[in-house]
């Protein structure tokens, strides 16, 4: 069964214009070279399955838009190929275009003289959904993002935030089988963002054969949702796994505080196999004891906690820290998001 | 066939609602009538004051070109109402790489969108010629046995103009924010050397041989034989019978339309590869 | 300089406007210019054909009585004819400026406003005329492209001749005018904080009867001379700056006999003081019309609200 996406080798090169190659051997006498061609995109090889919440994490200008675009044939690679639901995006776009939608974040495109309402409808006749299903979809999906008050208002009327919603009901309402989600929560207010997350996860995992590309640079939104993520910058890919495993690459060990009621015997940890390290502190104020463990991994987690109930003693808080994705992103890129 | 059908419906309810919902109907019926004449006005205006300092009247010659300028309202309309589809969306409504991506053609999509264009324009011709007759003494002449012919001609006149905004549609595919002088500029082509205003006998030879080359020139000349036969202007088309200019509309309509696909085609293939479906232009 | 530098730099890099812009509107000037000697071309085939009631030909409203009336005649239509011809090359100069001040001044707070800048121009401590002025500025360098290319079209393609005996007025004269013109648009502008896609559409309405009611193309002395309707319009297009700019330049440049004399509103002098009237007027209005209109857009929410 082919992969919902594909790509292979995937590049694409903006080219400078001429006046830019000049100042661009102007600029690099003076040691700067930023003017040139482009390289978006360079060899990105991914395969996303059927079913996926795929993630794709990195800074602006990494290339994850210029990606997004050539998955939804807007624009062509430089050389490679991308497939997606089987179809080369370059040579057969129309029925990729069949199966496909698209929501880009912060923006603020729209109709203004046409309703909430019309503006999406008009755009599921375009894929060919009738009518009568479509503006019960519309109704749905307005309650479910909170547009239902603001489905007659002009789009000029709406703010920043309600277009995006009801680009987001545009991108839902024809029910694709794939989904490009290009920064989708941004502008987006807390409870909106969460609203949204929480749909598309729902969304994905709720029906059969539905894919989701999300590109964003909110690593808790990537870390949450996706099933697996590409670490992208300057157009290559860095690295691509769950989250977990993402995590697990910069560090093999997991650190647990514990808080339990005072314990005396605290030999047997250390003697505990997985258990690399292992410290502890008593507080006679508030006669408990503070434990922390270096684990290898989190295999020996259940012994401790039993050894810690055989003493009679009682665990109040139990703290697992191990790394986050923006952890994981500066160790591989060496910097932080801009 | 189904999507076609589907697509061209829905751009062309689009296009209605974009041309007509930006202010009251009242203000919009106003500006619909009073836009054409004015446009016409300027002409009348300049054979006022001809006719004054010359002291003399030449009515056919003013009907020749009142005649002629009313049936242009179509190619300003159509041609601008073509090509600003895509400038506009992707300018203005930033919804162009949406309509874009979806399972629809375009082209037609472009086709369906100018349909109102169409019809707006069909009623300022209608307007514009009205007034004339009523005020201005235009000789117009259209009789039963010529309705047929004027109809088929009028669609295929249409036709033509449909495929050049589309041909122009695909080139700005790939050029920046100019609508208005595009607007003012390829219909003023169509201007000089198509015998609107004027004889091809006026323009010197090299520009009668571009206007012959043009198929709007035969479809300018036809409507006014239909329209008003007794004018006697010299057209130097007077060689041309009326079954050889349909011929030549019905090979250039198709002509054009085969022309526009590949211009089309070609702008959009290129404006894929560079990026710039999506582009914005504004400074 | 500011709001100029965008539109001079954006100019330079879509080098497509030099086509759109300067190029293309040539055609619709060349149209008129050959409607005129299509006229003219039929006005002397008249004079010169011999009839049997007419055998010198018809000389206006009779028959010529001579040879000589009827060379007279036939000179006197050339040289109309030619007048007329110079005097769309000079209107189609001045519609470039104006133009520029209606679409690319007073329509670009509009813009401005769908792009999402308004607001950011509107909250930058800087006066608002300046930043329109910045505009006009910078449509400056495409419009004098567009007005060179048309004049310099006019008397090579057309074979015009412009007479230019006092070059100083001709320079005051313009000047003045397009500074009248450019606080017009000042006052337009403060239109479209307030009307937004009503006030484009007005404009775009307002386009034509403004070229017919202000003489582009032709002497719009010609029609106080017209009984009945002829002198409303001229006098609704006095309103517009270009109406004397034009009609002053035409005397400056066609000399002030051409037409016999008869088509012109006023003398040089009186005109140029009525443009320096209205320049200061359009100004001192369009610096409270703004200020009042931007109050009253920002208490409706007009100021920020797109896609009208």
């Amino acid at each position: 069964m082919p992969y919902a996406v594909e790509t292979r080798d995937l590049t694409r090169i903006f080219a400078g214009k001429k006046k830019r190659r000049i100042r661009r051997k102007r600029a690099s006498s003076e040691g700067e070279d930023h003017l040139g061609p482009v390289t978006a995109l360079d060899q990105v090889s991914i395969q996303i399955r059927d079913g996926e919440l795929f993630g794709m994490l990195g800074p602006n200008g990494a290339g994850k838009t210029t990606l997004i675009k050539i998955l939804a044939t807007l624009l062509l690679p430089t050389s490679g190929q991308a497939f997606v639901a089987g179809h080369d995006v370059a040579k057969d776009p129309f029925p990729i275009r069949q199966r496909i939608n698209m929501v880009s974040g912060g923006e603020t495109s729209g109709y203004g003289l046409l309703t909430a309402r019309e503006n999406v409808w008009m755009f599921s006749q375009f894929y060919g959904v009738p009518s009568k299903v479509s503006k019960g979809r519309i109704d749905e999906l307005m309650h479910t993002f909170g547009l239902w008050d603001k489905r007659d208002a002009k789009v000029r009327m709406l703010s920043t935030g309600q277009r995006q919603k009801m680009n987001m009901i545009r991108g839902f309402v024809t029910d694709p089988d794939i989904l490009f989600l290009d920064e989708p929560t941004l502008g987006l207010d807390v409870n909106a963002a969460r609203v949204i997350r929480e749909y598309i996860t729902n969304w994905v995992r709720s029906q059969e054969g539905k894919t989701v590309l999300l590109t964003t640079h909110y690593m808790a939104e990537a870390d949450q949702m996706c099933d697996r993520i590409a670490i992208i910058d300057n157009g290559k890919i860095l690295a691509c796994d769950t989250p977990s495993n993402l995590k697990r690459m910069i560090r093999t060990e997991t650190t647990f505080r514990l808080e339990v009621d005072t314990i005396r015997d605290t030999t047997s940890f250390t003697m505990m196999q997985g258990v690399k390290n292992f410290s502890h502190k008593n507080d006679i104020g508030t006669n408990r004891s503070h434990l922390t463990f270096i684990l290898e991994d989190e295999g020996p987690v259940a012994e401790i906690l039993s050894t810690i109930t055989s003493q009679g003693s009682k665990v109040h808080s139990l703290q697992k820290s191990e790394p986050t994705l923006e952890d994981v992103f500066i160790s591989m890129v060496g910097r932080g998001f801009d | 066939m189904n999507t076609f059908w589907r697509t061209f419906k829905v751009a062309a309810w689009l296009g209605w609602e974009m041309d007509s919902n930006w202010t009251e109907p009242w203000l919009f019926m106003v500006y619909s009538v009073v836009k054409p004449v004015a446009g016409a006005f300027i002409l009348v205006l300049m054979y006022t004051v001809f006719a004054f300092i010359g002291n003399r009247q030449d009515p056919a010659a003013f009907s020749y070109m009142y005649v002629g300028n009313s049936f242009f309202i179509f190619v300003g309309s159509v041609l601008f109402g073509t090509f600003q589809v895509i400038q506009s969306d992707r300018e203005w409504y930033q919804t162009i790489r949406y309509v874009y991506i979806s399972p629809i053609s375009y082209y037609v999509y472009i086709v369906g969108r100018a349909v109102s264009k169409v019809g707006v324009a069909a009623f300022a011709v209608a307007i514009t010629l009205v007034f004339g007759i009523a005020f201005l003494g235009i000789q117009v002449h259209l009789t039963l046995e010529a309705i047929p012919l004027f109809v088929a001609s009028m669609l295929l006149g249409l036709a033509v103009l449909l495929a050049i905004g589309i041909c122009l549609g695909g080139i700005s595919f790939l050029t920046a924010k100019h609508t208005h002088g595009l607007a003012e500029g390829i219909p003023g082509l169509f201007y000089v050397f198509c015998g609107v205003l004027f004889p091809l006998s006026i323009l010197p030879s090299w520009g009668q041989a571009i206007g012959q080359a043009i198929p709007l020139t035969y479809w300018f000349d036809i409507t006014r034989r239909l329209l008003a036969p007794t004018l006697g202007v010299d057209t130097t088309l007077a060689g041309y019978s009326d079954v050889t200019i349909m011929v030549l509309l019905v090979v250039s309509s198709v002509g054009f339309f085969g022309l526009s696909l590949l211009i089309f085609k070609t702008g959009e293939y290129f404006a894929r590869k560079a990026g710039k479906i999506d582009m914005t232009t504004s400074y | 300089m500011g709001r100029s530098y965008p539109r001079i730099v954006g100019a330079n890099r879509e080098p497509s406007w030099i086509f759109f812009e300067a190029l293309l509107p040539l055609l619709g000037i060349a149209a008129y210019v050959f409607v005129y000697q299509a006229f003219g071309s039929r006005a002397i085939d008249a004079i010169m054909t011999s009839t049997a009631s007419a055998p010198w030909g018809i000389c206006g409203d009779h028959a010529c009585l001579n040879a000589a009336e009827q060379a007279a005649e036939r000179a006197r239509a050339l040289a109309n004819t030619n007048a007329l011809i110079a005097s769309v090359v000079l209107g189609g100069t001045m519609v470039a400026f104006w133009l520029n001040v209606l679409w690319s001044m007073a329509s670009q707070l509009y813009w401005e406003k769908e792009i999402g800048n308004l607001q950011l121009y509107m909250m930058a401590p800087m006066n608002r005329m300046a930043l329109l002025g910045g505009m006009a500025v910078g449509g400056m360098v495409m419009t004098s492209m567009r007005a060179v290319s048309t004049l310099v079209a006019g008397i090579l393609v057309f074979g015009v001749i412009f007479q230019v005996v006092d070059p100083l007025m001709l320079l005051a004269v313009f000047f003045t005018a397009l500074i009248a013109l450019y606080g017009l648009g000042m006052m337009f502008a403060s239109l479209y904080l307030l009307w937004g896609r009503e006030a484009w559409n007005l404009s775009a309405l307002m386009e034509e009867p403004i070229f017919f009611s202000s003489g582009f193309y032709f002497p719009v002395g010609g029609l106080f001379r017209v009984p009945g309707w002829g002198p409303i319009i001229a006098i609704i297009g006095s309103f517009v700056p270009a109406t004397f700019g034009l009609d002053a330049l035409r005397q400056l440049t066609l000399s002030s006999t051409a037409f016999g004399g008869q088509l012109w509103i006023f003398d040089v002098k009186t005109e140029l003081y009525i443009l320096v009237f209205m320049a200061v007027l359009f100004l001192i209005l369009a610096r409270y019309s703004l200020r009042y209109l931007e109050t009253l857009a920002k208490r409706e929410g007009k100021l920020t609200s797109r896609h009208q």
